[in-house]
């Protein structure tokens, strides 16, 4: 089912937490709300859930307006991040909860509980108790939980995040396969990038309640709005460099760097992505700088580069080895920069 | 958009419908009473041909009351002034004076600050006065100042037996759960029943302890006679009722001492004198003034205990403001009884928001 | 080392055992000899009482059954009435408060309320209003009540614009708990008039009524810091799964609240069944409770002590099991966290 935010905002008080915020998400589609914490992501969730009221806007699901209609009417399921597990019911009641509110018969209730319990691995549980379980079963309990509804749209608030690192990553995939399978319109908010680039079919970029960009997760990484999201997305971050743009050329001090832009702007940042820098011979590079340090990452060397103001990052060899203090020259190809204006820090293209 | 289910208007004012009894209960039962208690505090109550008679009469209750025909009831008959009585106004004015000059040099004062200052200081300094010139030899305190013996004097010895208690039980000895349980008790023990299980074991000729009378040749005094012995059982009484309350609180903040910041002084060589100083005290501090201030609340009121123990006698020796306001009401005196009662209302709120300010609040900002 | 600190690790120095036992035993004598007492004089005769103290049965002298006879047969329905009395007023006094204090502290835990300075102000002042009516005009109370509500309603929705501070939760919070501090005495003839003039004078609806309101406060009290415990987050689920508030109160809240709630509704019986004053001023003859019997016979018959120490004796029995049932959760240190909040 489609789920529309139009021009949404929230204050609580005099603090204003979401600036207007338009968003669309399409039947079926996964669609992440990124961003720090305070960047208004969980508001917006909430406001959809209407476990929050509106401060201005409408929200529809599947077409019908449900900007003041109680949470429970508005056919939303929600995996709350601390799962909201009822620790005085069983595994079993806990899923089942829905479906006893609306009253479905008990042989009905237990049918439906089995299926969903299957289809999460959680069938030999069914009578244990939630301080029985480990964290990652319960994390599939409260997700057994929403499925169980068929509801029009999924809402889940950072569900990976009290699981350790290892459980996070197949947590993550079992999740994508099965919203994959069910089909049905999910809107998710993290903190974490990589579950945002992995999971979503388009990525919402909040900060300080305003949307930054959406887009899908290739054209986030490879096309960023703004500063902001240059800076975000992408571990190791981009290095940014500040200067002068003068026509396509970008000025760093006494260097002179090629760009695919074609703009100029007294006050420039000019990025470029670790992965997208080459160590080479310090008189044939685009760039001259010494090593400040290195670490061997496993398949590859991360080199921190000392220029005469800033500090880049790039991506070298696993056989890279140079000791602290070594000249070096970064090439930087010009169709890999991306140029942003100083005091906006908007893209300039 | 749809008409919303009668359910669904129930729901969204879920919690007005929740919390609506109780605000209406408790405004039923205070604003109201306390607005007709006011009107009858200033009205003469008189029977007449066709039921009763209600004339308002402004403040003439509260002047016979602290001035005139009922003065000896409320605040007692004067005579002259005795050293206690010299020590007790010279130490509350000493106080008084003091607590207000370390306030107004403190740099932060508001209006509400003297205001609230004003009455609190100016309630202790004409109590104490009243006190002082009540306590002579020929002079006899009235329902006023017995109440506040009854609190001041109750509420000290409960705290220091029921912390005593409650620090031995802390120490490491066996046995811990039983105190507990059989110190409980006597809290829940029906007052009325406590006060005539007193009336008994003081019975100096035929109860359990005569043979102690006896012997120290008190045989053939009668403990109900004497205004004071008689005050002093109406508190032990008192005592032996709550000092459980003190007991079970303060064990459960003496339990919950800081293990660690003990067991570093320990290892620094610190005296147990020093732990308790530095560590324990300041960390149950809080503890114990909230519930020295729950205890002094229900203390004002108190009436089970004189009435049942001693009649209020003998005289007016034990009568409580309470009691007093009962028998005022018992005898159709129903101005007076409700300007008694104000005045209870009067001087137990401004004691208790004066020791939450000046206790309670400074102990728990020292331990955050 | 001083003779009081220990030598062995994990022991205590024997001089400070001793003391500290010695200290402790004493005051468990304290607690106990006066309720052994009561036990001990129940079964005299009065010959036994009134000829000096008699402490051990069967060796000092000869126990007897005759003042529980008498208490129980010869006076019957005196005695069965007012225990009667006390345990419907305190069964139904403690039920009633505790649905209607639970759901009002649940409230102020969940909810936001925000209720105008100026409407508690008007509201004040209709009652006033409604007071006047009665005694100057000499209106039927239920009369003078329907219109001070109609003006009040009327007046509030037509100003409802003007601008007045708001309260907050803290506020309401406040209010009801501070009524505690209120000297019951000074309501007490109000209530009695007003409960002359609806008729609900020495009933058990009035006794019920009025012990709701002296608890009320100790009921919002310890359970709101029960209800702010436990995470918003299973209120919130359970909303959504399609629950209404007063579902999610009965499925998810209370039953997690149980503790709480069994540990506070015995401190209220308790309270309630110890009621002296309100009993005192508010019945009569049909309605009396058990500890106005025991103080009307203080008078009549105060020094037949093996007659009141039955009377006391069956007074205090339910609430000393009560109690023994409650320390349980005491111990756990349920009720104390709002002590020291």
């Amino acid at each position: 089912m489609t789920v529309t935010l139009d021009k949404v905002a929230k204050s609580f008080g005099a603090t204003r937490v979401l600036h207007e915020l338009d968003l669309a998400a399409e039947p079926g589609e996964f669609v992440v709300l990124l961003g720090a914490s305070g960047s208004g992501k969980t508001t917006a969730l909430r406001m959809i859930a209407g476990l929050e009221t509106t401060s201005s806007g409408t929200i529809t699901i599947a077409g019908r307006d449900v900007t003041n209609v109680l949470p429970k009417n508005r056919d939303v399921a929600m995996v709350f991040q601390s799962y909201a597990l009822y620790p005085h019911k069983t595994v079993a009641e806990n899923i089942g909860y829905p479906l006893m509110i609306r009253g479905l018969p008990r042989a009905e209730r237990d049918k439906q509980i089995k299926d969903v319990a299957d289809q999460v691995e959680l069938g030999p549980y069914l009578d244990r108790y939630p301080r029985q379980l480990s964290g990652g079963q319960r994390q599939r309990v409260a997700l057994a939980r929403a499925m169980v509804r068929r509801p029009a749209v999924f809402l889940m608030d950072e569900p990976l995040s009290n699981l350790d690192a290892k459980l996070r990553g197949h947590m993550r995939a079992e999740l994508k396969h099965m919203q994959h399978g069910l089909g049905i319109t999910t809107i998710y908010v993290t903190h974490d990038q990589v579950e945002a680039m992995t999971l979503a079919h388009r990525v919402a970029l909040l900060e300080g309640g305003k949307l930054q960009q959406l887009a899908a997760p290739k054209e986030i990484y490879n096309d960023p709005a703004n500063l902001f999201v240059a800076r975000f997305i992408g571990s190791p971050p981009m290095n940014l460099l500040h200067g002068r743009l003068d026509a396509g050329t970008f000025l760093l001090g006494d260097r002179r760097i090629g760009t695919a832009s074609h703009g100029t702007s007294a006050d420039a940042v000019l990025g470029v992505r670790p992965e997208d820098c080459r160590v080479t011979e310090p008189a044939t590079g685009t760039l001259m700088a010494e090593v400040y340090a290195t670490e061997l990452i496993g398949d590859h060397t991360l080199v921190t580069a000392k220029l005469s103001a800033d500090m880049l990052t790039l991506k070298a060899g696993k056989d890279f080895d140079a000791p602290v203090g070594t000249s070096l020259g970064i090439a930087i190809a010009p169709e890999r920069t991306y140029l942003f204006d100083g005091p906006t820090g908007l893209r300039l293209r | 958009m749809q008409r919303e289910s009668f359910i669904d208007w129930l729901d969204r004012h879920a919690g007005r419908v929740f919390l609506f009894p109780a605000i209406f209960l408790v405004l039923a039962f205070s604003i109201f009473p306390l607005i007709i208690s006011a009107w009858l505090a200033l009205s003469r109550f008189q029977i007449s041909a066709n039921g009763y008679d209600i004339t308002f009469i402004g403040l003439l209750n509260f002047k016979k009351l602290i001035f005139g025909s009922q003065q000896f009831h409320l605040v007692g008959t004067f005579a002259p002034v005795p050293i206690l009585g010299w020590l007790v106004l010279v130490a509350v004015a000493g106080m008084v004076l003091w607590a207000l000059w370390g306030y107004l040099r403190s740099g932060s004062v508001t209006i509400l600050g003297v205001v609230g200052r004003f009455i609190s200081f100016g309630l202790a300094i004409l109590l104490a006065l009243m006190f002082t010139f009540t306590l002579g030899d020929k002079a006899q305190i009235g329902s006023l100042a017995t109440t506040l013996f009854y609190v001041v004097v109750g509420v000290s010895m409960q705290f220091l037996i029921g912390t005593g208690l409650a620090w031995l039980c802390a120490q490491k000895i066996k046995g811990r759960d039983f105190f507990r349980v059989v110190f409980f008790v006597p809290m829940m023990v029906t007052p009325v029943g406590v006060a005539y299980m007193f009336r008994m074991l003081a019975d100096m000729k035929q109860g359990p302890f005569s043979p102690a009378w006896r012997g120290a040749g008190l045989g053939e005094f009668a403990w109900s006679t004497n205004a004071w012995s008689a005050k002093s059982m109406v508190v032990v009484g008192d005592v032996w009722q709550w000092v459980p309350f003190i007991f079970i609180v303060m064990l459960a903040a003496f339990e919950s001492q800081p293990r660690d910041e003990i067991e570093a002084a320990e290892l620094d060589g610190a005296s147990p004198w020093q732990i308790f100083r530095d560590i324990t005290w300041p960390s149950v501090a809080p503890v114990a003034a909230t519930i020295v201030l729950i205890r002094v609340i229900e203390a004002f009121k108190i009436i089970d205990l004189p009435n049942v123990l001693t009649n209020g006698g003998p005289g007016i020796a034990t009568e409580s403001l309470t009691l007093h306001s009962f028998i005022d009401w018992r005898t159709l005196s129903l101005g007076t009884s409700a300007a008694v009662a104000y005045i209870l209302l009067f001087v137990s709120t401004v004691t208790c928001v004066s020791f939450f300010n000046f206790v309670v609040l400074p102990m728990r900002q020292r331990r955050t | 080392m001083s003779v009081f600190e220990s030598r062995r690790l994990g022991r205590m120095a024997p001089a400070a055992a001793v003391i500290i036992y010695g200290l402790l035993g004493a005051w468990t004598l304290a607690v106990i000899f006066p309720i052994y007492w009561l036990v001990v004089t129940s079964i005299k005769v009065r010959l036994d009482v009134t000829g000096g103290p008699f402490y051990l049965p069967f060796i000092d002298f000869t126990p007897s059954g005759h003042a529980w006879h008498y208490i129980f047969y010869d006076l019957g329905n005196d005695t069965f009435r007012p225990y009667y009395n006390s345990i419907i007023v305190a069964c139904f006094s403690t039920l009633v408060v505790m649905i209607i204090g639970t759901g009002a502290s649940y409230a102020l835990a969940r909810l936001s309320f925000k209720p105008r300075l100026f409407s508690v102000v008007l509201f004040i002042f209709s009652v006033i209003g409604a007071l006047l009516m009665v005694a100057a005009a000499g209106l039927d109370w239920r009369i003078a009540v329907a219109v001070a509500l109609a003006i009040f309603a009327l007046l509030a929705w037509a100003l409802r614009r003007v601008p007045s501070p708001t309260l907050a939760n803290a506020d309401i919070l406040f209010w009801l708990i501070s009524q505690r501090i209120f000297p019951p005495v000074v309501a007490a003839i109000p209530i009695y008039v007003m409960f002359q003039r609806i008729g609900l004078l020495d009933t058990h609806a009035g006794l019920i009524l009025a012990y709701v309101t002296v608890n009320l406060p100790i009921v919002i009290w310890l359970m709101y810091d029960f209800f702010v415990s436990i995470p918003r987050d299973l209120d919130e689920s359970a909303e959504l799964d399609g629950a209404s508030k007063f579902r999610v109160f009965w499925d998810i809240v209370l039953p997690l609240a149980r503790p709480g709630l069994v540990a506070t509704s015995l401190l209220v019986f308790i309270f309630a069944w110890n009621e002296y004053l309100l009993a005192l001023f508010l019945s009569t003859a049909n309605a009396q409770t058990i500890p106005i019997l025991v103080s009307a016979q203080n008078g009549t018959r105060g020094p037949e002590w093996e007659y009141m120490s039955v009377l006391i004796l069956i007074m205090i029995l339910p609430v000393i099991v009560l109690t023994l049932l409650l320390q349980r959760f005491i111990a756990k240190g349920l009720l104390l966290g709002a002590v020291k909040g």
